[in-house]
């Protein structure tokens, strides 16, 4: 009984990791995500989902993994911006092709999908178009900015849920990590806007607000994670030029709520 | 007679890197300062990262200025400038941190330094435990101490933590007696 537990213990450790690059939230990881899971970044605005998702891609980048950031709400000229104060930000991933921003109204306006609603067969179309995407430039880790926006076209529960778990799929199957990153308001209780992206993604990253006595800190999570072991501890997180950095949140004083 | 910058240098140069605690007055505040941030950090050649709880970083900047103490690898990170209205001077060596509540902030400023530090090695002044108790509750004090010392431990960079005497509790004893490697006083033995 003690070895089968042993031997299943050691399985979850084996999986392959895509490392974040993030070394507070690789170790709270045991070593990154799982290769080929879909992850929702879920927080309200002012988290530092988007800093963090760049991060993600640019460390790949780096690693000489093809990274790919599906811009759906901003312009990617203007988020390119905020990867150059980096440290570690080289601007010849961008022109060699290693990370590579395309901007989601670009793909509608290609695909002829110009009604505010998508129907089920759009939804097909534009997983397929992400597929070949990632297909094409051999893309290794995937950022999608966000879901919310584009589950607000798809309207339906039904149709969020098929987008959501055909896109996991087809990057899963093409051994792509990917985030889907999720907006929420500040008071919600619950990880996602729609409720179904929270149930069918492989991991749940929550980015909060955290007031304590007056203070504002920024907070992250790890509430599910398929394929590893993890704390699920609350971190305080700082958005610095060499990155992401991640402490433990004090517990002595923690009387506050989330905002 | 207290000890000297010099002398409290040697004994910091003679031990690993540890959490140490330095019971220090009044009068010898700016010696412990000099002692840490100069001779010690030059010695051992490290980066000084000082936490100023107590006083405003340019305060001791300008105080340091007047000792010719070359200040070109220290860096302040600073929880007191932030809450006074109107201070606008601000060192390139100056990291903020809003307010002395903030402790988790204070790890990852740390932390960052350290990040951008290198190879180098990195001396931690906590200026002073005294003055962060004013503003923390024990408990998450504690807390903070003790992850602070251990973070610190394994970067392999010395902490050193001031006690200002007058203004110790005996909870603030036991906890650096608790938390700390080593207790240092800036009196010598037989004054004690």
């Amino acid at each position: 009984m003690a070895s089968e537990k042993a031997k299943k213990d050691l399985a979850i450790l084996d999986r392959e990791r895509c490392p974040t690059g993030i070394e507070g939230l690789d170790n709270i990881l045991n070593g990154g995500i799982p290769r080929g899971n879909t992850i929702l970044f879920t927080g309200s605005c002012g988290t530092g989902k988007t800093t963090l998702s760049l991060e993600f891609l640019v460390h790949g980048a780096i690693a000489g993994e093809n990274s790919l950031f599906v811009s759906v709400t901003e312009a990617s000229d203007k988020l390119m911006k905020n990867v150059i104060p980096y440290d570690f930000f080289d601007e010849s991933l961008i022109k060699k092709g290693t990370l590579v921003f395309v901007d989601m109204p670009v793909i509608y306006e290609r695909l002829g999908l110009t009604e505010m609603e998508l129907s089920l067969e759009d939804v097909s179309t534009i997983v397929k178009a992400i597929g070949d995407l990632v297909d094409e430039l051999q893309i290794k880790r995937l950022v999608l900015d966000s879901v919310t926006s584009v589950c607000y076209r798809l309207k339906t529960e039904e149709k969020i849920r098929e987008f959501i778990l055909k896109i996991g799929k087809v990057l899963s199957d093409k051994g792509c990590t990917s985030m889907l990153i999720s907006e929420i308001s500040p008071s919600a209780e619950r990880y996602s806007l729609y409720g179904v992206e929270e149930a069918i993604a492989d991991g749940i990253v929550l980015l909060g607000n955290l007031e304590r006595r007056g203070d504002l800190l920024r907070t992250l999570q790890v509430v599910k994670m398929r394929g590893t072991s993890h704390s699920r501890a609350k971190y305080v997180l700082d958005l610095t030029p060499a990155g992401i950095l991640l402490v433990p949140l004090l517990k002595g004083g923690s009387g506050g709520g989330t905002t | 007679m207290p000890k000297s910058p010099n002398e409290i240098a040697d004994e910091l140069t003679q031990l690993p890197p540890s959490a140490i605690s330095l019971t220090i007055s009044d009068e010898t505040y700016f010696d412990a300062i000099r002692g840490v941030v100069d001779i010690f950090a030059s010695k051992k050649n490290l980066n000084t990262i000082y936490i100023s709880a107590a006083i405003p970083s340019q305060s001791i900047i300008d105080v340091l200025n007047i000792l010719e103490v070359n200040l070109e690898n220290t860096y302040f990170v600073d929880c007191i400038s932030h809450m006074m209205v109107g201070s606008t001077k601000r060192h390139p060596n100056v990291h903020m941190v809003e307010s002395p509540t903030m402790l988790e902030n204070l790890m990852l400023k740390v932390e960052y330094l350290i990040k951008k530090s290198g190879d180098k090695g990195n001396v931690v002044l906590l200026d002073s435990i005294n003055m962060l108790a004013i503003h923390n509750s024990p408990k998450i004090l504690s807390e903070f101490v003790h992850i602070l010392n251990n973070n610190m431990r394994a970067k392999n960079a010395y902490i050193v933590i001031f006690s200002i005497e007058a203004f110790s509790s005996e909870e603030i004893g036991n906890m650096m007696g608790f938390v700390c490697d080593i207790e240092i006083s800036m009196n010598k033995e037989e004054e004690k």
